[in-house]
């Protein structure tokens, strides 16, 4: 036994697992702040990084944009067949939004759950070990960013803040397997369904990600109330699930199947946005309080 | 001076890695395979045999830890996993001939067992539900492929920059 004791590299083996224990235990419980050296870390890092991945970003840009400038004749061509839709489309737009101004007048609602504003960020980095899906952006508390805010790009809704620091914040992408990624959306009506009235919104939460096939899954109660869904129709954010706005998309539904115990359906989702080509996006910050604001 | 090159040869490739992946265009298969870049260990494996074993085991700590904190989110893995993979690679290293290939040859063999952890420990704490067979091949060929490239453009300058920095110790 002596000998078991004075066996150093042992026991250094055996701290270590120890404290590889407590410390995984720790950075998974759901914490809501980073500690301070964390956020030390990470924002000197982000900083560091900025400055390598900018100019590595505009390198590449650079070469993307000569090879794409061989494609303009085409492109600008179908860019001006859609700039007459566009001028329809605002005018469209700004009518419906005079008509849902005064609704809401009438109603006495201030805010919706689809009303908020964008913040502009930059990625500066992405967990090469792509276990998790994180790619960090480089605004944080001091800009405003809090936790479990929405983040989109362009396309489609990408992900949601994981964590905070001064400078920096962590984004959490959909393609992760976390099983605590959960997003609560809505299937929209197809075209023709929306003019009978009786066939409305189908409602389920994405809780997981098929790295196979890149689609997300989402898991639907099927209520014996005539509601189908198909492939093509569209997906978007349904704003109960606390945080997040409503009616950012999140992409189309590409097929639907029974799931293992046959109680409810899969349906599988392909994402909007790209998930793997990010460099610009947008941190939405929902105009209507969350549940946990409303108590404070 | 050499030793201040290489603690920045070893940040830079920190930094890489995450660079890489985000100019990696989407898909470039595509077969959905994930690449998953080990600058860093190799830079650190290659060190810590053409250099000095004691402190690339130390580079392995600091780094991982960084890692950890900077990239995973979660504190632990590779803050063990590195230096534990350096030890053992080195211990291995003295039964056979410090060759460059043979070095090569062991470095992604470390690269596929510290993939193989990782995917024990992440399996483990459920933050995948990606099975054995798809892990095979869906993630550890093709980063076996990616970090072979890496290795046959890196394994020459590496093994005289590292010879010269061991000499430079010894004087």
């Amino acid at each position: 036994m002596p000998q078991f004791f004075m066996n150093k590299r042992l026991i250094i083996l055996l701290v270590s697992i120890i404290i590889l224990v407590a410390l995984i235990g720790f950075s998974l419980s759901d914490r809501n702040k980073l500690t301070w050296p964390e956020q030390f870390v990470k924002d000197t890092t982000g900083w560091v990084q900025t400055l390598v991945s900018r100019p590595a970003h505009f390198v590449v840009g650079f070469v993307d944009n000569v090879k794409s400038l061989q494609d303009t004749y085409k492109e600008n061509k179908e860019l001006k067949a859609k700039l007459e839709e566009n001028a329809q489309l605002k005018y469209q737009v700004q009518g419906l939004k005079k008509d849902v101004q005064a609704l809401q007048e009438t109603l006495e609602e201030k805010e919706s759950l689809s009303d908020y504003t964008l913040m502009k960020a930059t990625v500066i980095r992405r967990n090469p070990s792509q276990w998790t899906e994180l790619v960090t952006i480089n605004r944080g508390d001091n800009d405003g960013v809090e936790k479990n805010m929405a983040v989109i790009t362009s396309a489609g809704l990408i992900g949601k803040i994981k964590s905070v620091a001064p400078n920096t914040a962590t984004v959490q992408l959909l393609s992760s397997e976390d099983p605590a990624n959960r997003i609560s959306a809505f299937i929209q009506p197809k075209e023709e369904d929306k003019k009978n009235k009786s066939k409305t919104e189908v409602f389920g939460i994405i809780a997981d990600y098929d790295k196979e096939t890149k689609q997300l899954i989402m898991t639907w109660e099927e209520v014996p109330n005539g509601l189908k869904v198909e492939k093509g129709q569209l997906v978007t954010t349904s704003g109960m699930g606390g945080v997040f706005p409503k009616g950012l998309a999140i992409g189309t539904v590409e097929k639907v199947e029974p799931d293992e115990n046959g109680l409810q359906k899969k349906v599988f989702i392909k994402p909007a946005a790209d998930f793997y080509d990010i460099e610009h996006v947008m941190v939405v910050d929902r105009a209507a309080l969350s549940p946990e604001e409303e108590e404070q | 001076m050499r030793k201040v090159l290489i603690g920045c040869l070893i940040s830079f490739m920190f930094i890489l890695e995450s660079v890489f992946l985000e100019l990696l265009p989407t898909d470039p298969f595509g077969k959905n395979w994930i690449f998953v870049p080990y600058f860093l260990l190799i830079t650190i494996l290659f060190f810590s045999v053409y250099g000095n074993r004691n402190v690339g085991v130390l580079y392995g700590f600091v780094f991982g830890l960084l890692f950890d904190i900077v990239y995973t989110e979660i504190l632990g893995i590779y803050f063990f996993a590195f230096p534990f993979i350096i030890y053992i690679f080195n211990k291995l290293m003295r039964i056979f001939h410090s060759n460059i290939v043979v070095v090569s040859v062991m470095s992604l063999l470390a690269v596929s067992a510290l993939e193989m952890i990782v995917y024990q420990v992440i399996k483990v704490i459920n933050l995948t539900t990606i099975d054995f067979a798809s892990f095979l091949h869906l993630r550890l060929l093709p980063s076996l492929g990616l970090n072979l490239v890496f290795i046959v453009i890196v394994a020459y300058p590496y093994k005289r920059l590292f010879e010269k920095y061991a000499a430079e110790l010894k004087e």
